[in-house]
């Protein structure tokens, strides 16, 4: 041993990776480990069926405004009419009269013929002129200027929005402007992102990395415990911090290539089936690395905690379970109140806020493009026939600010990562500790 | 609780050195108590060399003792030392102790040699280092040929000598075995017991634990007795019985007619007592075994009877438990 | 020593049993490998004399001529076992914190009935209208998911099967009850009957004492107690069905599982994780089906569908759900039926 200097590789090649290697070999004999990790991908290859699914389905496009009919029955649709300058409520005047006669248009191209054109989010409390009439019927020549500018703000046909003290967004649009949305391209692309955010919250952070470690973590040390396995390693010249931080380690030798194979397949999957132009939808990979992190980090914690658990009290699964459904109520907490304080008790909501930081920073239009999809609410001026366009509803439900208040998200994301890493470094020591005081029989 | 940086088996104290002058083993009053049960009550022993076995019915405390020896245990009361070091407080004089705990529980799914090996390195041994040692401690137990097959194919007693193999590995000055032939057939226990006198032979300090007297018999003379957690005796086992001068011997003769020969066995001094239990067997009750032994065969000569066998059925470790205990002899 | 030697022919008369003589438990054990057949007409077997190799010493096995006792009062001594371990010392020991589980369980359960008694006390119609027994309550009762189905009975359940048959494998005690006259189903069984009792102890129990607290604290008289009986019957049957459900998943999971850990997660792993799911492709995708797969959810359509409250599941019907249900039940019970007929009577 002494003729060759110690170098960090030879150290590590004894004791740790020793009880790591164990314990990952000890994790391939179980059939539970299996069962476990092959229902975890069944999981999660579901909700990929079902998002594929979703990705092809045919939305039914739908008339908003309500200018595709033909309200008079001369067989040129409401927009072609009111477009040309003819009454739309008059059979008799239509722009087949014209010379030469114009033919009736196709009832379908006055279908989504008006879609959004919002590039800019209002910072503070300035408000920005957005919006473009695409199909001519607000800066139609006959209107005036106040028919054109319903919203008073000097700027014909535009839309104004404006962020609210409370921070919402609050929309004055004037008449006919971005009043007829594609609602395929939108529920395509907000039902793309919800899924993402609801299979990575709920799916990821939440189903896979609590329940795995349940299974894989609290008979970490346990079960050597109790049939005495333990007496094995621990008549080794080692301390027991050690032996629980490796068998930790090891723990996350099984768990984390696993999480990475499964964000991976999930990257894959929608990166091409998303709706979009590109072949590949590139930019979203660092949603799916944040959801990867964010897991990973909560495997971390709730491994420790649960072994920690099991060292503790021979029925640490009576208080692990418990605190299951505890976590499973902070998560859906943290969907729709990310600033509650509550949620700081939590392991969860702490690996959420790096979901929400993240997906901040990918999709800087979210806030936008959520709203949008609502902006029926924001007055009468659009005069959609559904409440909300699809796909804006579950995306508003996964979606949701980083809850640490008024911070920018890449700040937010280290603090949680921080958090989280201070909440296993006591765990960690805490369950070290009770480890060493516990006799083992 | 700082990471080892090291790695090399000395665990928290990386400067752990064994104090020369201490004992291998160091009991001062301990005792151990689970609510009201007494597992162990106000041991004191120190050992150093040679092979002692520790005796004691079903729950006399010796598995609990080698606990808090190994560390595992904390003691209610009282010193505990290894090497002079607290072993509940540092794992570090481990790296000179080798372990081979009780019960049936192993890593079935893993080869003999894997198991020896893997848990080398926990004393610190890279994976070479480790596997060359592997197969020099199962060479030893004679292990090698089915080194490389699993665990749980494996019979009671290679499973034994696994794991004696397995506490060999460190070299360690210090061997504590609980219970190593338990449940082991007949040539199982030789070849374990010839593993333990060699073990012995090399200078190691061994102590083996067992319920089966005969068998500490096979191996060692040093002994020590629990009994209900209580430090019975302790040494040689001839010297405990001469020890004992006060409780009778009892020493049977077999012989065509015992009634004869006791007429002239009555007449040694030392004889306080004869018992006909059998047609042919003559057994004697005497307070000074040697005083009778020097005597007996010149009385037998003088009575003329013939005699086939002389038997000291009390000088086993039966009996003598049996006497200690109160619970035996008659 | 010629003294030592055994007198092997006198020594074999010593066989036969004295009437006297204490019960070792031999004369039971001789019995015990018959099982259900051929306890009846037990008969000796002699071996042969002859053998191809080397000589077969004669051997006498006694019959044992005893009368057993009838087949449901074994039974009931094993379900009796396991029962009253939750209340005395000297039976089935259950576990400190699984006996202190079933107590919070058991009262948080009566929260209801607290309710009921204190707006009858307060006499306000429109909080009795909120807490007493109705269609909604009743069914809440049994099977609303938060926090009853979400933190108590999917809990108490995964508590109770935890170790209720992986444990007897672990230890070898299994070995106990198939080395006397019961068969492996009867076992099975009455650990069944005796983990959906002490659920049932929870589950219905508290039910009936919310129905009964109502009649009394409110002087319900016969008219009413016709109208709602129906209602509460069917919410009776909804319990019952999630017992079922539960129990045959968990000890299901406990029978292929050594562990005690595995049971108990998987089902609550299995009740709540099928539930999130299904929120979550609902959610998303406005896709009910997944709740076919979720216990919970299968249990809540046909419980809604029995006690007729606004069922909140309106893709499909409820026999859907129904099927569902039998199909969950059927699986984990071959899955214990299997496993048990093929369990090896050893210390794992």
């Amino acid at each position: 041993m002494a003729d060759k200097t110690n170098t960090i590789f030879r150290a590590l090649d004894r004791k740790a990776s020793a009880i790591t290697e164990f314990t990952m070999r000890q994790y391939r004999t179980k059939i539970s480990t299996w069962v476990v990790l092959i229902t975890g991908l069944v999981v999660i290859s579901l909700l990929m069926l079902f998002y594929v699914d979703a990705m092809q389905r045919d939305f039914e496009a739908i008339d908003n405004d309500g200018d595709s009919v033909d309200s008079d029955g001369d067989l040129y649709p409401d927009g072609q009419e009111r477009a040309l300058g003819t009454s739309p409520f008059n059979e008799l005047d239509h722009p087949g009269n014209f010379v030469p006669p114009i033919p009736p248009d196709d009832p379908e191209k006055w279908i989504n013929e008006d879609d959004f054109d919002w590039d800019e989010s209002p910072t503070g409390t300035r408000s920005v002129s957005v919006g473009y009439d695409d199909d001519g019927d607000c800066r139609a020549e006959d209107r005036t200027q106040s028919q054109k500018d319903t919203n008073d703000n000097g700027i014909e046909c535009d839309i104004e929005l404006s962020l609210s003290l409370t921070g919402n967004f609050r929309y004055d649009a004037d008449n006919y402007v971005d009043e007829d949305p594609d609602d395929e391209a939108y529920a395509k692309e907000a039902l793309h992102r919800a899924s993402i955010l609801g299979i990575g919250k709920l799916g990821f952070v939440f189903i896979i990395s609590i329940f795995i470690p349940l299974f894989m973590a609290t008979g970490l040390i346990r079960d050597e415990m109790t049939s005495g396995t333990m007496h094995y390693i621990l008549t080794k010249p080692i301390a027991r911090t050690e032996v629980f931080f490796y068998r930790i380690i090891g723990y996350l030798g099984i768990i984390w290539p696993y999480l990475i194979i499964l964000t991976l397949i999930s990257a894959i999957v929608t990166g091409f089936a998303g709706p979009g132009d590109s072949l590949f939808r590139f930019s979203e990979f660092g949603i799916w690395l944040a959801i990867l992190f964010a897991a990973m980090m909560a495997t971390l914690v709730y491994g420790m905690l649960f072994c920690f658990l099991g060292v503790m009290w021979r029925y640490g699964i009576i208080l692990a379970i418990p605190f299951a459904a505890w976590e499973l109520g902070m998560a859906l907490l943290s969907m729709g109140v990310p600033e509650s304080p509550i949620l700081r008790f939590s392991v969860i909501g702490w690996a959420l806020i790096i979901v929400d930081s993240a997906s901040m920073i990918v999709w800087p239009d979210m806030a936008l493009l959520i709203n949008s999809g609502f902006s029926v609410e924001g007055g009468d001026s659009f005069g959609f026939e559904r409440e909300e366009l699809i796909g804006s509803e579950p995306l508003q439900y996964f979606f949701a600010t980083p809850g640490l208040g008024d911070m920018s998200p890449f700040l937010s994301m280290i603090i949680a990562t921080v958090v989280l890493l201070i909440q296993a470094t006591a765990l960690l020591f805490l369950g070290g500790a009770i480890f060493k005081g516990k006799e083992i029989e | 609780m700082m990471p080892d940086f090291h790695q090399e088996g000395k665990a928290e104290t990386t400067e752990w050195q064994p104090e020369q002058q201490a004992p291998v083993i160091l009991l001062e009053n301990v005792s151990k108590t689970y609510g009201k049960i007494h597992a162990l009550s106000g041991i004191t022993l120190a050992l150093s060399g040679g092979v002692t076995g520790i005796l004691g019915l079903n729950g006399a405390g010796k598995s609990t003792l080698f606990k808090i020896l190994m560390g595992k245990l904390k003691p209610s009361s009282g010193q505990v030392r290894l090497f002079g070091t607290n072993p509940w407080k540092n794992p570090a004089p481990y790296s000179r102790v080798g372990f081979v705990p009780e019960g049936e529980k192993m890593y079935d799914w893993m080869t003999a040699h894997d198991f020896i090996s893997t848990f080398a390195r926990l004393n610190g041994l890279t994976r070479d280092e480790a596997k060359l040692e592997a197969d020099r401690v199962l060479d030893f137990v004679g292990l090698l040929d089915v080194a490389h097959k699993q665990i749980g194919r494996f019979s009671k007693g290679m499973r034994q000598r696994t794991k004696i193999a397995h506490a060999l590995v460190n070299n360690p000055d210090l061997i504590i075995l609980d219970e190593p032939l338990q449940g082991c057939d007949p040539l199982a226990r030789t070849t374990i017991m010839n593993v333990i006198r060699e073990l012995g032979r090399m200078g190691r300090t061994v102590i083996v634990s067992s319920h089966i007297l005969t068998e500490i018999e096979r191996i060692t003379e040093q002994i020590v007795i629990l009994h209900h957690g209580r430090l019975l005796a302790l040494g040689n086992l001839h010297a405990i019985r001469e020890k004992m001068d006060n409780i009778p011997h009892r020493i049977d003769i077999g012989c065509e007619s015992p009634k004869g020969l006791a007429k002239s066995v009555i007449d040694i001094d030392s004889v306080h007592g004869i018992i006909f239990q059998h047609p042919e067997k003559l057994t004697v009750q005497t307070r000074n075994l040697g005083d009778f032994h020097s005597n007996l065969p010149k009385t037998i000569i003088d009575s003329g009877q013939k005699v086939n066998s002389i038997d000291n059925p009390d000088d086993d470790l039966a009996s003598i438990l049996g006497y200690l205990t109160g619970g035996g002899g008659y | 020593m010629s003294d030592q030697e055994v007198d092997l022919e006198s020594s074999t008369d010593d066989l036969s049993y004295s009437e006297n003589a204490p019960v070792t438990g031999q004369g039971r054990m001789d019995a015990a490998w018959g099982s259900r057949d051929g306890d009846e007409s037990a008969t000796a077997q002699v071996s042969s004399n002859n053998a191809s190799v080397g000589y077969v010493f004669e051997q006498i096995y006694k019959p044992w001529n005893g009368t057993l006792n009838p087949r449901w009062m074994r039974n009931w001594a094993i379900l009796r076992h396991h029962v009253l371990g939750i209340f005395r010392k000297g039976h089935r020991p259950w576990g400190l914190p699984t006996k202190l589980f079933i107590v919070l369980v058991f009262i948080a359960s009566l929260a209801d009935v607290g309710l009921t008694l204190l707006s009858a006390l307060i006499g306000s119609p429109e909080l009795h209208t909120m807490w007493g027994v109705n269609r909604d309550n009743l069914y809440g009762h049994v099977l609303g998911f938060f926090p009853r189905n979400m933190l108590y009975y999917p809990i108490l359940a995964a508590l109770l099967v935890g170790g209720i048959i992986s444990e007897d494998r672990y230890h070898g005690t299994s070995a106990l009850y198939f080395s006397r006259p019961i068969s492996r189903f009867d076992y099975v069984g009455m650990k069944y009957i005796s983990v959906a009792m002490i659920q049932a102890f929870v589950v219905l129990l508290t039910l009936m004492i919310y129905y009964f607290v109502e009649i009394i604290a409110m002087g319900r008289g016969w008219a009413w107690i016709i109208d709602t009986f129906p209602l509460f019957l069917a919410a009776f049957i909804g319990g019952i069905l999630l017992i079922i459900t539960y129990t045959s998943i968990g000890l299901g999971l406990s029978s292929v599982s050594k562990g005690k850990f595995f049971p108990g997660i998987g089902l609550v792993a299995i009740v709540l994780g099928s539930k999130t799911l299904a929120v979550l492709v609902s959610n998303l995708f406005e896709r009910d089906i997944m709740y076919l797969l979720s216990p919970y959810d299968c249990l809540a359509h046909v419980g809604q569908a029995l006690v007729g409250t606004q069922t909140t599941y309106d893709q499909y019907s409820w026999t859907w759900s129904f099927a569902s249900l039998v199909l969950m039940n059927a699986f984990f019970l071959y899955i214990l039926s299997s496993r048990v007929a093929s369990m090896e009577v050893t210390r794992e």
